[in-house]
C-alpha cells in the first residue's frame, strides 16, 4: 500500500442533529419493509375491505380480532412448536457439521479435497423440483430400515435432509479463509490439536459468520413449504407454512386471516434477529497483528 | 494446555459463554429430536383401536371446510368402524403430493383432484377403476351432469366421482350499467352487444374498464377462450383428437373479438395475476366479468347481476358454456380400504349430502335431481345471491375439453396464442396458424419424453 | 498423513448428509433422463432420445436466453445495492438495529406477498410506477403484460427480495475488517472513497466472490417469482429454465425430459461457477 497524501479538503459542514446516513437508510428501509407493512395493514382489515383493488392502505375499520380468529382456525400453537423444533434442530446441526467441514476445506489439505468440494457445490445446482421425489424415497427407506424417527411423516424427516447444506459449508469455508493464519499456526506450534484450534481459536473469531449462518438457516427452515408439503401426511406433523393453507384456496382466499397468520409466523423470526444483533457485531476486536 | 490468546482475555471475553450457548443448544436439539421421534406414523392403516382409517386429501377452506368436517363427523358417527383422517392440501398442490406418494407406494385413500388432470391421473396404476361401482343401484350415475361425467371418464374408464361443478357466465355491475344508460343484458344477448356495452362502460379518466381477461399462461387463460370458440360453432380438435380444428372462421371470429376489445378499444383490463380482476370488480372498476360462481362471494360491495354467456349471431353454438368439474379419486390401498373409500365417496356425493353441502356453501349441485328440487334455486340465492343463474346455466354445458394426456401441452400453446393476441404482439390469423401447427405437432408426437 | 485423516474426519458428517440427500437424487435424475417416465409408473429406457429432443426444442434455447439475461442483470444489481446499504449500516448510529432488521424482513416475507405487492406497483392502470412515469412525462408501460418488459419487472422484484441477503453477508464481512487497518488508511490522509476503493473492497473480495457465486447459482434457478406472477408469460417471455423443467415435469408429466433439462442446467451452472472461481483466484485476497 502506498501512503496517500491528500491536501486537507474544505468541507462545508452541515450540522444536522442526526447522522446524515439516516437520510439514506430510512427511505431505503421503508422501501424494503413496504410489503411487510402492507401485510400488517391487510391483516387488520375486514374481509370486504381486503377485496379492493387498488389495495386500501388506510382501512375504515380495524379488526384486531383477525389475529385470535386466525389462530383458532387451525392448531397453530402445535404448528408453531413443530416449526421451532425443526428450525432449531436444523440450525444446531448446521452450525456443528458445517463448521467442521468448512474448516476442513479451508485449512486442511487432504486427498480429494477439491473433487469433494466440487461434488458438494454441484448439489446446489439442481433445483429442488428435480430432487424432491428421490429425496422422498430415500427418507421413506430410512424410516423403514434405519430409524423410524426420520421417516416420512415425522419431524426428523424435515430435519435430516437439511442438517447440513453445501451452502453452509461453502459460506463458512470462505469466512474461515479470511482469518489470519497466525493465530492457528501459533496454537499448533504450542501443541494444540486441530479440533482445539477450531473450537478455541477459529470459532470464537467467527461469531458474526456463525450468527449469520444461523439466521439464514433458521429462516430457510422456518419458511420451507415444498418439502414439508410432500413429507407430511398428517396434521400433527404440520409446520407453520403448511398451516397457512387453511386460509388459501385456488379461488377464495381469506386475505385478512391469511395475513394475520403470516404476520404471526414472521414476527418470532424478526424478534430473534433483532435481539441477536449483538452477535453480528464483532465481539472480539481483531487486533492489529501487523497489518493485513 | 492452551492459553486463550491474551487479546481475547483483555476484551473480557470469557471462553465459557460460547460453550454454554452451544451446549444448551445441543441439549435442546437432542431433546427436540427425541420429541420428534414420538411423531405419529402415517395414517391410512388400521387405527389404534382396530378401526379402519381412511386418509383423505382435500383443499377446502372457510365455509367449505367447516361443512365438510360436519359431514365427516356425521359419517363417522353412523359408521363406528371407520375413522376418517383429513389432510388439508391446497388443490393446486394435491397432484404433486399424490405423485410423490405414489412413487413411494403410499397414496392416500381418497384425493380431491382437478378434472383437468384426469387424463394423466388415469395413468396412475393405483387409481381405482370405478366403472362398475357407479353402475350400482342407487348411485344414479346419469343424475350427475353430463359435463361432470365426461371429465370423470377417461377412455372407457371412470376414474373419479364428481366433487364439484361450475361453469362460466357473465357477472355485471348493475350500478355501472345504470350510470352508462345501458339496459342490463338479457338471456338472448349477443357478443356484438357485449362488445358495445364494454365500450360504453369504459372510462379512461375514471380508470374504469368494460370487462377483463386473465392472462397468466395457464389453463385459466385458455378455457375463457374455448367457450367463445364453442359459441362461435367451432371445435378445438378433429373427431378422434387427431388434429387441430380451431384454425377456422369460428376461431378467427373469437380472436378478432378479443383483439377489438383489448387492443383497439381498450375496454378490456388484462390481469396477469388472476386475482386482481375480482378485487377490481368489487371496487366498481369493471363493468362485466366472464367468471364462475366461486367469485360471487368476492363481490360484497357491488350490486351485481348474473346472465348467461352471449351468443354469436348466426352460429350453431348458442349460449353454450364451459364447465370445470373436479373429482374425488380413489386409490388402491388394499381391498378393505378400497371398499370403505368407495362407500364413503358414494355417500358424500349422494343427493342428500350434496344438497346439504350446496346449500351451506353456495357451491353448485353436482346432481340434476338436486338442481331441480323444489325451492332449491331460491334457497341457494339466499346463501349466494345470483347463483341460481349458474345452476340453470348447467344445462348449457354440452361438451367437455379433450380428455387426452397431451392436453396440458396443447393448453400452453393455446394460452400463448390467446395472450399474444391480447397484448397485441400477434395478429389473430397468424396466431391461429402458429398455434394450430404447434398443436398438430404435439398430437402427432404424443406424450413421448 | 494425519492431515488427510483429520480432513476427512472433519468433512465426513456434513458430506454424508449432503451426498445422501443431494448427490444421490441428482444421480437418480440423471438415470431418469434416459427414460420415458409416464405419471405414476416406472420408466422405460429410451437412450438419448430426450437429449436429442432437447437439442431441437426452441423453448429450451429461449429459456436459456431468458435465464442468462436475467442473471446478468440480477447479480450485479443486488451486489452493488447490497454493498452500498451494508456500508451505510456498518456504524453505530441510532436505529441501526431497526435498519438491519428491515434488511432481514425482505428475506422473511414470502414470495406470494412479494409478488402481490409488485403486481400492484407495476399494474399498468393502477400502479405507482406508471403513475410516477405519467407525472414525469414518460410514456405508460405495460410491464407484466409486455413480452419485452416482464422479465425486467421480475428483475426488480427479485433484487428487492435478495438485497437483504447481500446486506447481511457484506455486514458480516465488514465486521471482519480490523478497525486498525481503516484507521491506518485515514491516518495516511486517504479520503473515505479512496479508503473504500483501495482497502475495503479488496478486503471484501472473499465475500464478493461468495455472493457472486451464490447469487448466480440462485439466479440460474429462478422459479418462485415466475410461478406466482407471470407463470412463464406473457407469451413465454419469462419462461426460465427451471420454470420449463417444472412445466415438463409437473404439468406435462414428462419426468424423463425434465431430468434431461435439469442435467443441462447443472452443467451450465458448473461451468459458470468454475469460471467465477477462476476469476476469483486472480482478484480475491484472503488475508492469510
Amino acid at each position: 500500500m502506498t501512503a496517500i497524501t491528500l491536501p486537507p479538503r474544505q468541507r462545508c459542514r452541515l450540522r444536522l442533529p442526526f447522522s446524515p446516513w439516516h437520510l439514506v437508510l430510512l427511505p431505503a428501509s421503508l422501501l424494503l419493509i413496504f410489503p411487510f407493512l402492507w401485510m400488517l395493514i391487510t391483516s387488520l382489515e375486514t374481509q370486504n375491505e381486503s377485496l379492493h383493488f387498488p389495495p386500501i392502505l388506510v382501512p375504515h375499520k380495524l379488526v384486531p380480532a383477525n389475529y385470535p380468529n386466525a389462530f383458532d382456525a387451525a392448531p397453530f400453537s402445535h404448528f408453531f412448536v413443530n416449526s421451532i423444533v425443526v428450525a432449531v434442530s436444523t440450525v444446531v446441526a448446521n452450525l456443528v457439521l458445517c463448521s467442521l467441514a468448512g474448516y476442513a476445506f479451508a485449512r486442511l489439505r487432504f486427498l480429494g479435497r477439491t473433487a469433494l468440494f466440487i461434488v458438494l457445490m454441484a448439489t446446489l445446482m439442481v433445483p429442488f423440483q428435480v430432487t424432491m421425489i428421490p429425496q422422498f424415497l430415500i427418507e421413506k427407506w430410512l424410516g423403514v430400515h434405519v430409524l423410524a424417527a426420520v421417516g416420512i411423516n415425522h419431524l426428523g424427516a424435515l430435519i435430516l435432509p437439511n442438517a447440513a447444506t453445501a451452502f453452509g459449508v461453502f459460506f463458512l469455508r470462505q469466512f474461515f479463509k479470511t482469518l489470519p493464519l497466525e493465530y492457528e499456526e501459533s496454537a499448533r506450534v504450542e501443541g494444540a490439536t486441530r479440533f482445539t484450534v477450531l473450537w478455541r481459536i477459529v470459532l470464537p473469531l467467527s461469531l458474526p459468520a456463525l450468527a449469520t449462518l444461523a439466521a439464514l438457516t433458521f429462516l430457510e427452515s422456518w419458511n420451507s413449504f415444498l418439502w414439508p408439503l410432500i413429507a407430511v401426511d398428517s396434521q400433527n406433523e404440520m409446520t407453520l407454512p403448511l398451516g397457512l393453507q387453511t386460509f388459501q384456496n385456488a379461488h377464495n382466499t381469506q386475505w385478512p386471516l391469511l395475513m394475520a397468520a403470516n404476520v404471526m409466523t414472521l414476527v418470532p423470526m424478526l424478534l430473534v434477529f433483532f435481539f441477536a444483533q449483538r452477535y453480528f457485531v464483532r465481539s472480539v476486536a481483531s487486533t492489529g497483528l501487523g497489518g493485513a | 494446555m492452551l492459553v486463550l490468546h491474551p487479546k481475547c482475555a483483555d476484551q473480557g471475553i470469557s471462553a465459557r459463554w460460547p460453550v454454554r450457548l452451544i451446549a444448551s443448544l445441543m441439549v435442546f436439539g437432542l431433546a427436540a429430536f427425541g420429541l420428534a421421534a414420538c411423531g405419529s406414523g402415517s395414517g391410512g392403516s388400521t387405527g389404534a383401536n382396530g378401526k379402519l382409517s381412511l386418509d383423505i386429501w382435500e383443499g377446502y377452506t372457510g365455509v367449505e371446510a367447516a361443512t365438510f368436517t360436519h359431514l365427516v363427523k356425521e359419517y363417522e358417527a353412523a359408521n363406528p368402524g371407520i375413522t376418517i383422517s383429513v389432510l388439508t392440501v391446497n388443490n393446486d398442490n394435491t397432484l404433486t403430493k399424490v405423485q410423490t406418494a405414489v412413487a413411494g407406494g403410499s397414496p392416500p385413500d381418497i384425493a380431491y383432484l382437478y378434472g383437468s388432470w384426469a387424463p394423466n391421473v388415469a395413468q396412475i396404476p393405483q387409481v381405482v377403476n370405478l366403472t362398475n361401482v357407479v353402475k350400482r343401484p342407487g348411485v344414479n350415475w346419469d343424475d350427475f351432469f353430463v359435463g361432470e361425467r365426461d371429465v370423470a371418464t377417461v377412455g372407457s374408464k371412470v376414474i373419479g366421482i364428481p366433487a364439484l361443478v361450475d361453469n362460466l357466465a357473465v357477472v355485471y355491475n348493475k350500478k355501472l350499467f345504470a350510470q352508462a344508460g345501458l339496459t342490463p343484458p338479457g338471456p338472448d344477448w349477443t357478443w356484438d352487444e357485449f362488445e358495445a356495452d364494454a365500450l360504453k362502460l369504459t372510462d379512461a379518466a375514471k380508470k374504469q374498464f368494460g370487462t377483463a381477461y386473465v392472462t397468466p399462461e395457464s389453463e385459466d387463460s385458455v378455457w375463457h377462450w374455448e367457450v367463445l370458440l364453442w359459441e362461435a360453432g367451432g371445435e378445438l380438435l378433429t373427431p378422434g383428437n387427431k388434429a387441430a380444428a380451431f384454425n377456422s372462421p369460428a376461431g378467427l371470429k373469437t380472436l378478432e373479438l378479443l383483439r377489438t376489445m383489448a387492443v383497439q378499444q381498450h375496454s378490456m383490463y388484462l390481469d396477469p395475476s388472476d386475482s386482481e380482476y375480482a378485487n377490481l370488480f368489487n371496487s366498481g372498476k369493471i363493468g362485466m366479468l366472464v367468471t364462475g360462481p366461486w367469485d360471487l362471494s368476492a363481490f360484497p360491495n357491488v350490486s351485481y347481476g348474473v346472465q348467461v354467456m352471449p351468443s354469436f349471431p348466426g352460429s350453431s353454438g348458442g349460449h353454450q358454456t364451459i364447465s370445470g368439474p373436479d373429482n374425488w379419486v380413489v386409490f388402491n390401498n388394499g381391498a378393505a380400504h378400497v371398499a370403505a373409500a368407495e362407500k364413503f365417496t358414494l355417500w358424500l356425493t349422494a343427493p342428500k349430502q350434496g344438497k346439504y353441502f350446496s346449500l351451506k356453501t353456495g357451491d353448485l349441485p353436482t346432481r340434476t335431481s338436486v338442481a331441480n328440487s323444489a325451492g332449491f334455486d331460491q334457497e341457494m340465492n339466499k346463501t349466494l345471491p345470483g347463483v341460481s343463474t349458474f345452476i340453470d346455466n348447467l344445462a348449457n354445458v354440452q361438451q367437455a375439453r379433450p380428455q387426452i394426456p397431451t392436453y396440458p401441452k396443447i393448453s400452453t400453446a393455446l394460452a400463448n396464442m390467446v395472450v399474444s393476441v391480447l397484448v397485441g404482439s400477434a395478429q389473430p390469423q397468424a396466431a391461429l396458424t402458429t398455434a394450430a401447427q404447434k398443436v398438430d405437432q404435439i398430437l402427432s408426437s404424443g406424450n413421448s419424453g | 498423513m494425519s492431515e488427510h485423516i483429520g480432513g476427512w474426519l472433519f468433512a465426513t458428517p456434513a458430506t454424508v448428509i449432503i451426498v445422501l440427500f443431494g448427490a444421490v437424487p441428482i444421480i437418480w435424475s440423471i438415470v431418469l433422463s434416459f427414460e420415458h417416465v409416464p405419471l405414476g409408473s416406472g420408466g422405460r429406457f429410451i437412450g438419448t432420445a430426450n437429449y436429442r429432443e432437447l437439442a431441437h426444442d426452441p423453448v429450451v434455447r429461449q429459456a436459456i436466453g431468458h435465464t442468462f439475461i436475467y442473471t446478468a442483470l440480477f447479480v450485479p444489481l443486488t451486489m452493488i445495492i447490497g454493498l452500498f446499504l451494508a456500508v451505510a449500516m456498518n456504524r453505530k448510529i441510532r436505529f441501526i438495529s431497526f435498519y438491519r432488521t428491515a434488511a432481514y424482513v425482505t428475506m422473511a416475507v414470502s414470495t406470494i406477498n412479494e409478488a402481490l405487492v409488485f403486481l400492484w406497483l407495476f399494474d399498468p392502470s393502477y400502479g405507482i410506477v406508471n403513475f410516477a412515469a405519467h407525472a414525469l412525462g414518460l410514456p405508460q408501460q405495460q410491464f407484466l403484460n409486455s413480452p419485452s418488459e416482464a422479465l425486467g419487472v421480475i428483475v426488480v422484484m427479485t433484487v428487492w427480495g435478495w438485497t437483504g441477503f447481500a446486506v447481511i453477508i457484506y455486514l458480516a464481512a465488514l465486521q471482519g475488517i480490523p478497525q486498525s487497518v481503516l484507521d491506518a488508511s485515514s491516518m495516511d490522509g486517504a479520503g473515505s472513497w479512496a479508503t473504500f476503493r483501495r482497502i475495503t473492497v479488496p478486503l471484501l473480495s472473499p465475500a464478493s466472490l461468495f455472493l457472486a457465486v451464490w447469487l448466480t447459482i440462485n439466479a440460474l434457478q429462478l422459479f418462485d417469482e415466475v410461478y406466482v406472477s407471470t407463470q412463464g408469460g406473457p407469451v413465454g417471455a419469462t419462461t426460465v429454465i427451471v420454470y420449463y423443467i417444472y412445466q415438463q415435469g409437473f404439468q406435462y408429466f414428462n419426468a424423463g425430459y425434465a431430468s434431461a433439462i435439469a442435467l443441462l442446467l447443472l452443467i451450465i451452472t458448473l461451468v459458470v461457477t468454475a469460471v467465477q472461481f477462476r476469476i476469483g483466484r486472480r482478484y480475491v485476497n484472503y488475508r492469510s
